[in-house]
């Protein structure tokens, strides 16, 4: 395989990762007033952790040892529910509380620009990587 | 032998791919035209057959394939399987800047040709 964007692999594992984050972010946005999850509790708010992956393939010629993100797992946040009172509501307790996912939407919408000025990032260094080889191969001529 | 290795950097470039191509095999006989020895290592999985023709060939397919790849990642994605958009993208651009190669090195092998066939005899 003939690698003639350098270091597209890279940018494409953070491509993938933070397209997962922004998946999981608009998840959490759309889980806001969920009430009554799968397991009959309120939604819990879904967090993203990153890590570096292993190349799997050690480079032998001992050129620089690149390690793209991979998303390591997506775990719950652990925060308490948020407790309002609607005595009204299907799942409202004896006192008329209801349990809402511990989701800020303020939060979510930073985060949202976070993960969406990080892809662009990554798109900015794709079309550098792409103008480079386009460069390189127009190299030498008049 | 002096002259000749003074005219390397002018050497045809069609030549320099040659022996690029044949990193183990020894500099041709005028002994003008030696690559650098970082070059050499450079080269990529030495083709199965030494013929500057069957690399031009292995070039060829690898194109191909990458044009097939980035055909099947856009088909993928229209055809409403869950492929990322980037992924397709990507295969894409893959696809173009190595075409683009090729054609930059057909376009290179007929101008040392055009040049050759120009010369003074």
């Amino acid at each position: 395989m003939i690698q003639v964007i350098s270091g597209i692999q890279n940018t494409s594992a953070a491509l993938d990762a933070e397209q997962t984050r922004l998946d999981v972010i608009s998840q959490n946005i759309a889980n806001v007033n969920t009430t009554h999850g799968l397991d009959g509790k309120p939604y819990q708010r879904q967090v993203v952790v990153f890590e570096s992956a292993l190349q799997q393939a050690v480079n032998q010629d001992g050129s620089l040892q690149m390690s793209p993100v991979q998303v390591a797992k997506i775990e719950k946040d652990n925060k308490p529910a948020l407790q309002i009172y609607d005595p009204g509501n299907p799942d409202a307790d004896n006192n008329g509380m209801v349990s809402m996912p511990n989701i800020n939407v303020d939060e979510e919408m930073a985060d949202l620009i976070s993960a969406s000025r990080a892809y662009e990032a990554n798109l900015a260094v794709a079309k550098n990587s792409h103008t480079m080889a386009m460069e390189t191969l127009s190299m030498g001529k008049v | 032998m002096t002259p000749i290795t003074a005219l390397n950097p002018t050497t045809p470039s069609f030549l320099q791919g040659a022996d690029l191509l044949r990193p183990e095999s020894t500099p041709i006989s005028t002994g003008g035209i030696q690559m650098p020895a970082e070059l050499g290592q450079t080269a990529a999985t030495p083709p199965s057959t030494d013929s500057f023709s069957s690399m031009l060939g292995q070039l060829v397919s690898e194109v191909n394939n990458q044009q097939a790849a980035s055909t099947q990642a856009v088909s993928a994605l229209q055809s409403g399987q869950s492929i990322p958009l980037h992924h397709a993208v990507i295969a894409m651009e893959e696809a173009n800047v190595s075409f683009q190669l090729m054609v930059e090195v057909r376009n290179r092998l007929l101008d040392s040709y055009q040049e050759i066939m120009r010369m003074q005899v």
